[in-house]
C-alpha cells in the first residue's frame, strides 16, 4: 500500500503546486488584495478546474514511473511543457466561463511559477518515495539475475540513488564464487528461480547476461505477473546512449551515431 | 566388482532442462546418457545407481524401460550365458531433496558401503559423463591399485577445472604435446594427482571413471567424512599415505555433460552431421542441418533447425531454430530462435 498512498500523496502535491503558483501570480500582479476586476473566487475556480486536465497531461508523460529519475532534463522538460499546457488551459478556461480575458503576465509568471513548484514538489516526493519504499521491507523486491561487470555497475548505482527497486538477491547460470555484491546476495543458479521469485515476493527481475534460459526466464515472470528487465550490455550495447523507441509501432532498442544537440529531436 | 554409477546431482547449470529430470536422465543421442555408460559396463558386475529423493522417480521409470526393453540394458544381456538373466540395476537414494544438503559424491559412495557393507572393488562412474572408451579395456589395467581414467584435454586453461593427473612416467611437467603421445589404454603410475588446480602443470586430468579396490575402502570412508563432496581429493588423500595409484590414459571421446554449450557439443560428437528423427514424429517441409534429434510424437512443419535437441511431444511450424535444446511438450510457432534452452511445455506462438 506504501506505492498507492505515495502516489496519491504526491499528485494532491502536484494540484497544491499548481494552485499555489497561481495564487502567487495573482497576487504578484493584482498586488496582496482581491481585485473586483479579476475576482480572486472565479480565478482560482478556473485554476482548480485547470489543474485536474494538468495532472492528466503530466500523468501520461509517465512522470510519476516508477524508475523515473525526477532529477534529469528530460523529467524538466516534461514539466516546462505541462506547465505551458496548464497556463493555455487557465486562459483558455476563464474566458470560456467569464468571457474574459485577463493579464499576459499572470499567465507567464503563473507557467513560470508551476515550472518551478512542480519541480521542487517532484524532486522532493521522489527523494520521499525512494526513502519510504526502500525502508524495512522494501516494497520492490527485485532480483538479478547474472553476475558480470554491468551487475556490479548497475547494483552500486541503485544503491547510490536510492532506487525503488532493492536488489535482494542475485542467481546466476553458471555459478559463481562471489557470495555477495555490493551487500546482495548471491543466493545459487537458476535452478532456484522459481523458489526465490516465490519466497522474496519479487516483484522486478533484472537480466544482465547472457542466458540460454532467457525464455523461461520471462515465461516465469510473465506466469507471477512480475516485471522483466534486460539490460542492453547483455546485447552487446554498451554504449550508453541507447534507447528503446517505436519503429513502426514495434520497439526497437536504438543506437544512433553521434552529431549535434538539435539531431535529439529530430532522428 | 561392483558398479556404482554416481547420479545424485542436481545439475543446476542445466535448468531448466533439469528441473524434473536428474541430468544422466536427459537424452542424447537418442537415448538417456546414463545408458550409454551403462551399456559399456561388462557383464557381470552388478550396477548400483545412487540418486537423490527430488530426481528417484525419473530412475524408477528408466530402470522400468531399460529392464522392459527385449534387449535389455545392451551388454548386461548379451554377453550373459545363454538363459541366465541380466543382473539387476539396483537403486539407492539419498534423503536430499535441495542441492544445498546432498551427501557429496564421496559421502553417497562411503553411505552405501556402510549401508550395504560392501566388501569388493568398485567401479565408480559419474553418471553425467560418455565414456568413448572400453570400460573391458580399462578393466584390464586394474592391477589391483586403485585406478583412474585420464584424457588429455590438451589446454592447461580446460585443465583448471577437472583433477590434474601426472604420470611417474612423466617426472616433471611435460609440454601438453608430449602428452599427448601418451598411448591409449597404457596403465602408468600416478606420480601426482591435483583436484581444479589453479596452476596446473599438465594437461591430463581424471574422467570420472575411476576404480577403489577393497583393501582402500576404509581410507574412502574417512576420507568421506571429511570431504564428501570431493571424489578426486580420494586420489590427492591416497598418495598422501603413499597408496600407489595407476592410471589408464585414452585418447578417444570423453564428453563431460555439465553445461548447455558441453551438453550440446556432446549431440554433436555423437550425432555427427545428420538428424536422428524418432518414427513417431512427424516432420514436414523442414530443413535439418548439423546434428538435429527429433524425439517421439513431435510435429515439425515448414521451419529450419541446425544443431538442436527436440524432446518428446513438441510442435514447431515455421520456425528457424540453431543450437537450441526444446523440452517436451513445447510448441514454437513463427519465431527464430538461437542458443535457447526451453523449459518443459514452453509455448512460443507468433501470429
Amino acid at each position: 500500500m506504501r506505492r498507492p498512498l505515495l502516489l496519491i500523496l504526491w499528485l494532491f502535491a502536484d494540484y497544491f503546486a499548481f494552485l499555489a503558483s497561481f495564487a502567487l501570480a495573482y497576487f504578484m500582479r493584482v498586488g496582496w488584495i482581491f481585485s473586483t476586476d479579476l475576482p480572486f473566487t472565479h480565478f482560482m475556480s478556473t485554476v482548480a478546474l485547470s489543474g485536474l486536465p494538468w495532472l492528466v497531461m503530466l500523468i501520461s508523460s509517465r512522470t510519476f514511473g516508477l524508475t523515473r529519475n525526477q532529477r534529469t532534463l528530460r523529467n524538466m522538460i516534461v514539466i516546462v511543457y505541462a506547465a505551458v499546457g496548464g497556463a493555455a488551459l487557465v486562459t483558455l478556461t476563464y474566458f470560456f466561463l467569464f468571457q474574459k480575458i485577463f493579464s499576459r503576465m499572470l499567465v507567464l509568471e503563473g507557467a513560470v511559477l508551476c515550472v518551478l513548484a512542480t519541480c521542487l514538489a517532484h524532486a522532493a516526493m521522489g527523494y520521499l518515495m525512494r526513502v519510504f519504499l526502500r525502508r524495512g521491507t522494501p516494497v520492490f523486491p527485485t532480483l538479478v539475475i547474472g553476475v558480470t561487470r554491468e551487475t556490479r555497475a548497475l547494483l552500486h548505482l541503485l544503491r547510490e540513488r536510492r532506487s525503488p527497486l532493492v536488489p535482494v538477491a542475485i542467481l546466476d547460470a553458471v555459478g559463481v564464487k562471489d557470495t555477495e555484491i555490493e551487500g546482495v546476495p548471491v543466493i545459487g543458479k537458476l535452478n532456484k528461480l522459481e523458489e526465490t521469485l516465490a519466497d522474496r515476493s519479487i516483484t522486478h527481475v533484472i537480466q544482465c547476461s547472457d542466458l540460454e534460459q532467457s525464455i523461461n526466464l520471462l515465461s516465469a515472470c510473465r506466469a507471477r505477473g512480475i516485471t522483466y528487465m534486460l539490460l542492453p550490455s547483455v546485447l552487446g550495447i554498451v554504449e550508453r546512449d541507447e534507447r528503446v523507441e517505436s519503429l513502426e509501432g514495434k520497439a526497437v532498442t536504438v543506437v544512433s551515431p553521434e552529431g549535434r544537440w538539435w539531431n535529439l529531436f529530430f532522428r | 566388482m561392483h558398479a556404482f554409477i554416481l547420479a545424485g546431482g542436481f545439475a543446476t547449470r542445466l535448468w531448466p532442462l533439469t528441473e524434473k529430470r536428474a541430468k544422466p536422465l536427459l537424452p542424447l543421442a537418442g537415448k538417456p546418457i546414463i545408458t550409454h555408460l551403462v551399456e559399456k559396463i561388462p557383464s557381470g558386475i552388478p550396477i548400483t545407481v545412487s540418486t537423490n529423493a527430488a530426481m528417484q522417480d525419473g530412475f524408477k521409470r528408466w530402470l522400468d524401460d531399460v529392464q522392459k526393453s527385449p534387449v535389455g540394458v545392451g551388454s548386461l544381456s548379451r554377453a550373459l550365458p545363454r538363459g541366465e538373466r541380466p543382473l539387476p540395476i539396483k537403486l539407492v537414494v539419498e534423503g536430499t531433496t535441495k542441492d544445498d544438503h546432498k551427501l557429496g559424491a564421496l559421502g553417497s559412495i562411503a553411505q552405501w558401503v556402510e549401508t550395504e557393507k560392501i566388501e569388493d572393488d568398485l567401479l565408480i562412474l559419474t553418471g553425467d559423463n560418455y565414456l568413448g572408451f572400453s570400460l573391458e579395456e580399462f578393466l584390464k589395467a586394474f592391477t589391483g591399485n586403485p585406478l583412474l581414467a585420464a584424457h588429455d584435454v590438451g589446454d592447461l586453461e580446460r585443465a583448471k577445472s577437472f583433477g590434474v593427473v601426472t604420470l611417474k612416467s612423466q617426472g616433471s611437467p611435460l609440454p601438453a604435446s608430449a602428452q599427448r603421445a601418451l598411448g591409449e589404454g597404457s596403465g602408468e603410475g600416478v606420480l601426482a594427482f591435483s583436484e581444479k588446480p589453479k596452476d596446473p602443470t599438465s594437461t591430463l586430468v581424471s574422467t570420472g571413471c575411476v576404480v577403489i579396490p577393497k583393501n582402500v575402502l576404509p581410507v574412502l570412508r574417512d576420507y568421506a567424512k571429511v570431504k564428501p563432496d570431493n571424489l578426486g581429493g580420494i586420489f590427492e588423500e591416497l598418495l598422501r599415505k603413499n597408496i600407489p595409484v595407476d592410471c589408464f590414459t585414452f585418447s578417444g571421446h570423453w564428453m563431460d555433460i555439465g553445461s548447455f554449450h558441453s551438453y550440446l557439443d556432446a549431440h554433436r560428437e555423437l550425432v555427427g552431421e545428420q538428424a536422428l528423427v524418432d518414427p513417431t514424429a512427424s516432420v514436414k517441409d523442414t530443413e535439418m542441418r548439423g546434428s538435429v534429434t527429433v524425439g517421439k510424437n513431435c510435429v515439425i512443419e515448414r521451419s529450419e533447425l541446425v544443431d538442436c535437441m527436440v524432446f518428446d511431444g513438441v510442435t514447431i511450424r515455421d520456425c528457424t531454430l540453431r543450437d537450441c535444446v526444446i523440452d517436451d511438450g513445447c510448441a514454437l510457432q513463427g519465431i527464430d530462435l538461437q542458443k535457447q534452452m526451453l523449459r518443459t511445455g514452453t509455448k512460443l506462438i507468433v501470429h
